[in-house]
């Protein structure tokens, strides 16, 4: 071989090897991504013994101002409490963030503990990403602090993966001058009363965006319908059953007569603009009042869902913080967990928005003295949770199929909904 | 004498014996292998890297897809169980259907934005080619759409097919036309949902083919028009048998490009659709991204990676033995 051939291949021996060690340190950490089990066994027998400083990283996705508070005044509580343990918040685009979880289980790149959407919850469970808080000793104390709705969000295969952090759900936002025109004074107390009111009107009074479970579960709800069994593992004889199937022909029935209108199947206004002249009413979550002065001064108030039947109804929506099975801290983890899920916590936090997920502060007076909060807290209680399952994208998507169906192609309620409750139960077993 | 006579003949006896042609065709092989490797070990030094490479992010990757898509993969532990052809037969035969609408919007999506980006491209491109000013006008202005980020495009299209009276299609043809009575949901239509992402992919493309028409266009040489023009052919007979002739090449270049382009429709499929209502505006890139980080179906967001795949395989394939293109290559340069 000739001096320019040995110093080609000496060249290429040194991009192979360069190559080869920028790639094997994944596989090295993705080892310790592939044992999450030992791991959390080994850590949860063994708490934090040594007290050398560590970081744990905190993936979110607070807004301005909830950041703002986050750093300002409740890294600095937990700093007081834990000097030796620093928190590292990362603030993720809440655009992709689900995505981003997903390629971090992939690549092992996963925070120690997050603050997660509720209806992934089950899902980042059911691939053993998360680590089952409720194994922990004090759990089982912890657990009756929280509210019930917000805390079911968490539960899969009988274990608890993460914390109720904040929560919200939808109440009901009111254009009180088209009520007046409607004969009702401030707020309807009952669905029955604003039906007959908006049944003369000959325009939509009602609206909802979609067909997606967070739009129309509040409506079936409140008309009767059910979903699942308690368990939530059958939905057979209850999607399509007698209570159901009438729910959803009380919708079919509003929107026939013109009081109830779903945007993306009749192209009409969207309920955020449509409130200030068009519709009387429709249901959304807590950050409609960004600012509650100014609404009120167009007419527009807060207020619960009116009964049906006796009986409010609502979807329960909000965050949770889970920790990550890839931790190599996760007793420090749960133990940030707690520490946010605590009374001062909840309540620096609430001071920016965020709904309390704690029993003992339903009727604190920061949050009783507030027009939308407390209404909020209030539509807490006839809340329900969505179905809390690793499929529950499946589901979600067997829902929105079906009400196309039913909304868009016509199609018969009780065969629609006997298909759907039968592809359901599959993804809930 | 008669010894020596007989051992020189010895050679040429053997040579005619079986047992001399193997040896001589082993040392024949034995050099031809030598020179073998010594090529290889000649070119290694330069190929080796790029060999590495493929394997490392091309090879290995296919090779792993194939793996999960007969498997079902948990991605913390990085588990992998054989399933066999099972997240195959999921998605082929789901209730929803939703993988079959995928495919065939694919192919609709090639049917109908190709020939809209390959006659538009090279009418825009022929009308440029001939104007005598403004040229760089129309080719910024034409290719503006190419450089555009898809989601502004997008931002665009889902105001314009808005489905309220905020949306600008509604607003014409409800509110100042009076062609229909109510709002339309347009991209929660099916057909219309479909016509959206059409009208988007041909209008964001066909900059790119004007300008590579325009490109061939100013490579036909000007003898080829003048001795036409001695010939006494028209304008039509010109364009027919001239531009259109050595055209050919670079549209069947545009052809295969963009085919193989329609089945990596994604992203305006996710900003304007998101394949509503019912899958039946999505697109296998769309089903294989809802799979994957959706709903956590690594085996089945394989699998239609793998069909898709395979489909642009079998159809570059036919494309080539249809559309003949090595013989057009070749006329092309003889043009």
């Amino acid at each position: 071989m000739t001096f320019k051939k040995w110093t080609a291949l000496l060249i290429a021996m040194m991009m192979v090897v360069g190559t080869l060690a920028a790639c094997s340190s994944a596989p090295a950490e993705a080892t310790a991504a592939a044992e999450p089990e030992a791991t959390q066994e080994v850590v949860a027998s063994e708490p934090e013994a040594t007290a050398e400083p560590f970081t744990l990283v905190f993936w979110h996705t607070y807004g301005d101002g909830e950041e703002e508070q986050f750093k300002n005044v409740v890294l600095p509580m937990w700093n007081e409490l834990h000097p030796e343990i620093t928190i590292e918040a990362v603030r993720q685009d809440g655009g992709q963030y689900h995505e981003m979880i997903v390629t971090s289980f992939g690549t092992g790149q996963s925070p120690d503990v997050a603050r997660i959407d509720i209806v992934n919850t089950a899902a980042y469970a059911s691939q053993g990403g998360l680590v089952a808080l409720s194994d922990y000793e004090d759990f089982a104390a912890l657990k009756d602090t929280f509210l019930e709705g917000p805390l079911s969000t968490n539960l899969y295969q009988g274990g608890y993966y993460g914390l109720p952090l904040d929560t919200n759900c939808k109440a009901a936002v009111i254009n009180t001058a088209i009520m007046k025109d409607l004969g009702i004074e401030g707020a309807p107390a009952t669905m029955e009363e604003f039906i007959a009111a908006a049944e003369t009107r000959g325009t939509y009074s009602l609206n909802v965006s979609g067909v997606g479970d967070w739009d129309l579960y509040p409506y079936f709800w409140l008309f009767g319908g059910s979903l699942t069994d308690e368990g939530f593992t059958k939905a057979s004889g209850y999607l399509d059953g007698a209570d159901s199937v009438a729910a959803i022909q009380t919708m079919l029935d509003l929107h026939a007569k013109k009081v109830f209108t779903i945007r993306d199947v009749d192209g009409s206004v969207d309920a955020w603009d449509g409130i200030n002249s068009e519709y009387a009413m429709f249901f959304e979550g807590p950050w409609f009042f960004g600012s509650y002065e100014e609404r009120l001064s167009q007419g527009i108030i807060a207020a619960t869902i009116p009964t049906y039947n006796g009986r409010s109804a609502s979807v329960v929506g909000g965050e949770n913080i889970a920790v990550f099975a890839t931790s190599k801290h996760t007793d420090a983890a749960y133990e940030f967990a707690k520490f946010m899920t605590s009374e001062a916590v909840q309540l620096a936090m609430l001071e920016k928005g965020q709904l309390p997920v704690l029993k003992s502060l339903v009727n604190n007076e920061t949050v009783l003295n507030n027009p939308v909060w407390s209404v909020y807290m209030a539509q807490l209680e006839s809340a329900s949770a969505r179905i809390p399952s690793p499929n529950n994208e499946q589901i979600k998507q067997v829902w929105s199929d079906a009400m196309t169906e039913i909304f868009v192609n016509g199609a018969d309620v009780q065969t629609t909904l006997t298909a759907a409750a039968q592809q359901m139960d599959g993804l809930l077993g | 004498m008669i010894a020596l006579r007989h051992s020189l003949m010895e050679p040429t006896n053997l040579e005619h014996s079986g047992k001399g042609k193997h040896v001589q065709r082993n040392a024949v092989s034995k050099r031809k292998w030598k020179k073998g490797v010594k090529g290889w070990l000649a070119a290694l030094p330069f190929v080796l890297p790029g060999l590495i490479l493929v394997g490392l992010f091309v090879l290995y990757p296919m090779l792993f897809t194939i793996r999960i898509s007969l498997s079902n993969y948990r991605i913390v532990q990085g588990q992998i169980d054989f399933v066999g052809l099972k997240n195959y037969i999921n998605i082929l035969t789901d209730a929803s259907g939703r993988f079959w609408y995928a495919y065939r919007n694919n192919f609709l999506y090639a049917l109908v934005t190709v020939p809209l980006i390959l006659f538009g491209g090279m009418v825009f491109a022929y009308l440029i080619n001939n104007l005598k000013r403004g040229r760089t006008m129309f080719k910024v202005g034409f290719y503006l759409p190419v450089i555009t980020s898809w989601v502004i495009v997008s931002l665009v299209f889902t105001y314009m097919f808005n489905n309220s009276d905020r949306g600008l299609i509604n607003y014409i043809l409800v509110d100042k036309l009076h062609i229909l009575n109510d709002y339309v949901p347009w991209l929660l239509r099916e057909w219309s949902g479909n016509a959206a992402i059409w009208l988007m992919g041909a209008w964001k493309n066909i900059g790119w083919a004007m300008l590579i028409f325009l490109a061939a266009l100013q490579s036909i040489p000007r003898d080829l028009y003048e001795a036409a023009d001695l010939d006494g052919a028209g304008i039509w007979g010109k364009f027919r048998h001239i531009t259109i002739a050595c055209l050919k090449p670079t549209a069947y270049y545009v052809l295969v490009n963009m085919i193989i382009g329609s089945f990596n429709v994604f992203i305006q499929v996710m900003l304007l659709t998101e394949g509503n209502p019912n899958g039946r505006t999505s697109v296998l890139q769309y089903l294989l991204y809802d799979k994957a980080f959706g709903q956590f179906q690594f085996g089945e967001a394989s699998a239609i990676g793998l069909i898709s795949a395979v489909t642009i395989v079998i159809l570059t394939t036919l494309l080539n033995r249809m559309l003949k293109l090595d013989t057009v290559e070749k006329g092309g340069a003889d043009a």
